[in-house]
């Protein structure tokens, strides 16, 4: 103890250090126990899908949590660049496995087809339902994994920088940003609507949980594949983002937060670092898109409305900002419970002269519940495990005396 | 030789002219005290010289080159070397002092140096720990620290930012006498390396800073020399002392 007051405590409480070790062994165990309850039949390959789409979920929030939390950039956009990430990847699936019937429907002819008969014969395949057969400019790369996993961390990267680019340096803030970007996400999503944008308008993507190459492997197999790469990209994902925000980067992005003026003072260019933070999560939300999709099954322009984005901002406020652990608990928590509510799990209420169902009022709970947590509770869920942690250390809350040689109470452990 | 030159600045806000064809120099090392009632444009020549506000017409010349700081960000400013400190003390309360002192610390302030460059600064920030009497606080957070040691932190990371000319603005404002002593002579301290131009209006202040003192009056400057010289002038008794 001696040595710790000569050179004051570590810079990271020690709280936020373990955090990251804990949330990893605890999504180790949670992974370990849903392929063991899966393996024995005891989950259905739906709900492990329901899960992995979930840690998904959870890897978006806690890339939220880094702009919104940590930054103070209330970003009301993030899922775009989720659901670019989920086209980007679903362009090669539905590709790679059209391709596939094609080419198997054309095995029986004598002559081998043409490249350029294959061509149409995939265009109108795909694009059928939007009456055409013409293949888009951006499906070029469509025919190639790599190219198009490319695409899922560079089209949200290049929206995310040029649009944060010309809002920061605008110094366009606060609610205003906020605004903006739900004008982005609204007007990707309008866009994608239309039959020529080139994505299938309003009928989106599907057909994507079929995985081309595998398509005798059953769907149990491919939920666990999934579930588990899921599980894996949250925990990189964690782990980069828990390195990202301790040091002096997480100090100055916090800096940022509090009062970006007198960062500038101090020499640092402000809008680079939003630009990074805003650049790099909307990447890393790009990818948990792409992992998303293929669990879902289907991708259609509504995924990306302005609500689906005020939705993951309403779970990192519940799960308790500037913590990644939150983050994800709200993601997880909420998005479970809601799954629950509107699937018909929760039993509805009689109350003789009216019937509460909760398929419609979900949404009210869950509003209900993010105002008390604003009001009340502003650490959110995570805040929890602050209450532990106080409980655990000695109970000394007030100071030792008014003299200025007196102990302070976090002295007192000595 | 003069480290900043401000020649023939003017900025009005709304028709209201804030600064008017104001031109003086600063050397280094030098110590200034820059005085005026309120309204005189003291606080609108410090955002100018530090790139918050832009002026109308006028240049701010810096350094050997004769750099033109107009038009450049804050953050470039404060890279080449100018320091602001607060009337308020602005640290950032929810950091540890450690963290706030650590980001002041002079280096590369490119995102990517910052977030992997793990320079080693530890002997540098006891140092400046030392220097400001924050030590044994290194892990509290700033938001805990009493007023003065607020103040006193403040100082500390324009210490670590190692700048060739401190403006700092009434620093003695909310501080007990001894601890204006302390300020004074650290002031003092400091103006044997760098330039360091204080903004006051504590007249009694001013006289132990016992420097050159320029008078600000409706943004331009109204006398200039030692404080005997400028408590002398009649100009400056009828706008700001007499009242």
């Amino acid at each position: 103890m001696a040595d710790a007051t000569l050179t004051g405590p570590a810079t990271v409480p020690p709280i936020r250090r373990t955090s990251t070790m804990i949330f990893l062994a605890a999504l180790a165990v949670f992974v370990l126990l849903v392929t063991l309850l899966a393996d024995a039949g005891m989950i259905s390959t739906s709900t492990v899908k329901l899960l992995g789409k979930t840690l998904c979920l959870a890897l978006a929030a806690v890339a939220m949590d880094v702009v919104w939390g940590y930054t103070g950039i209330l970003s009301l956009g993030h899922m775009a660049f989720f659901g670019l990430g989920g086209y980007a990847i679903g362009m090669w699936l539905m590709w790679a496995r059209t391709e596939a019937i094609v080419l198997a429907d054309m095995a029986a002819r004598t002559l081998p087809p043409t490249p350029s008969e294959l061509q149409d014969a995939i265009g109108s395949q795909i694009f059928g339902v939007v009456g055409t057969s013409d293949i888009p400019m951006i499906w070029t790369f469509a025919h190639s994994l790599p190219l198009q996993l490319a695409m899922v961390v560079l089209v949200p990267g290049l929206l995310a920088l040029v649009f944060g680019w010309l809002a920061f340096r605008s110094r366009v803030a606060g609610v205003y940003l906020s605004i903006l970007t739900q004008a982005m996400t609204l007007a990707l999503s309008l866009y994608l609507f239309q039959n020529d944008s080139g994505l299938r308008g309003n009928n989106g993507l599907s057909g994507l949980q079929n995985i081309p190459g595998f398509e005798t492997t059953s769907q149990a197999t491919i939920s666990i594949a999934f579930f588990w790469g899921s599980a894996l990209a949250l925990g990189l994902g964690y782990l980069l983002f828990a390195w990202v925000v301790s040091g002096r980067m997480g100090s100055v992005l916090r800096a940022v937060r509090d009062d970006e003026a007198r960062v500038r003072f101090l020499g640092y260019h402000v809008e680079s670092f939003k630009l990074f933070a805003f650049t790099l999560t909307a990447i890393v939300t790009g990818i948990a898109g792409a992992l998303y999709y293929p669990q879902a099954g289907i991708i259609n322009p509504n995924e990306i409305a302005p609500v689906a984005s005020i939705y993951l901002a309403v779970w990192v406020a519940i799960g308790g900002r500037g913590r990644l652990y939150g983050a994800a608990i709200g993601a997880i928590v909420v998005s479970l419970l809601s799954n629950w509510f509107t699937s018909g799990g929760a039993p509805d209420i009689d109350l003789g002269i009216y019937e509460i169902r909760w398929t419609e009022w979900w949404l009210v709970l869950l509003g209900v519940s993010f105002i008390c947590v604003t009001l009340f509770a502003p650490q959110g869920l995570g805040g929890l495990f602050d209450l532990l942690s106080a409980r655990r250390r000695s109970g000394r809350r007030a100071s030792y005396g008014p003299d200025t040689g007196a102990k302070r109470p976090e002295e007192g452990a000595e | 030789m003069s480290l900043l030159e401000v020649d023939g600045i003017s900025v009005s806000f709304d028709g209201f002219r804030a600064i008017n064809n104001l031109s003086f120099t600063i050397e280094e090392p030098e110590l200034r005290a820059v005085i005026g009632p309120n309204g005189a444009g003291k606080t609108t020549f410090m955002d100018i010289v530090t790139g918050k506000t832009r002026p109308d017409t006028g240049k701010v010349l810096w350094g050997e080159d004769n750099l033109n700081l107009i038009g450049r960000s804050e953050s470039a400013i404060a890279r080449a070397g100018v320091g602001r400190k607060f009337q308020k003390p602005t640290v950032f309360e929810d950091q540890s002092v450690r963290e706030n002192l650590a980001m002041a610390i002079k280096g590369d302030r490119n995102p990517f140096a910052v977030l992997f460059g793990r320079r080693d600064d530890a002997a540098r920030l006891t140092e400046i720990a030392t220097e400001i009497g924050l030590f044994g606080r290194l892990g509290r957070k700033a938001g805990e620290l009493s007023h003065g040691q607020k103040q006193w932190l403040e100082i500390g990371m324009l210490l670590a930012q190692e700048p060739r000319l401190l403006l700092v603005d009434e620093p003695a404002a909310g501080m007990t006498p001894e601890e204006r002593t302390q300020t004074t002579d650290l002031l003092k301290r400091l103006a044997t390396r760098h330039a360091v131009v204080v903004v006051e209006h504590d007249m009694d202040f001013v006289r132990r800073l016992d420097c050159r003192v320029t008078v600000l009056h409706e943004g331009r400057v109204l006398a200039e020399g030692s404080v005997d010289h400028v408590t002398q002038n009649p100009e400056v008794i009828d706008v700001y002392l007499g009242r």
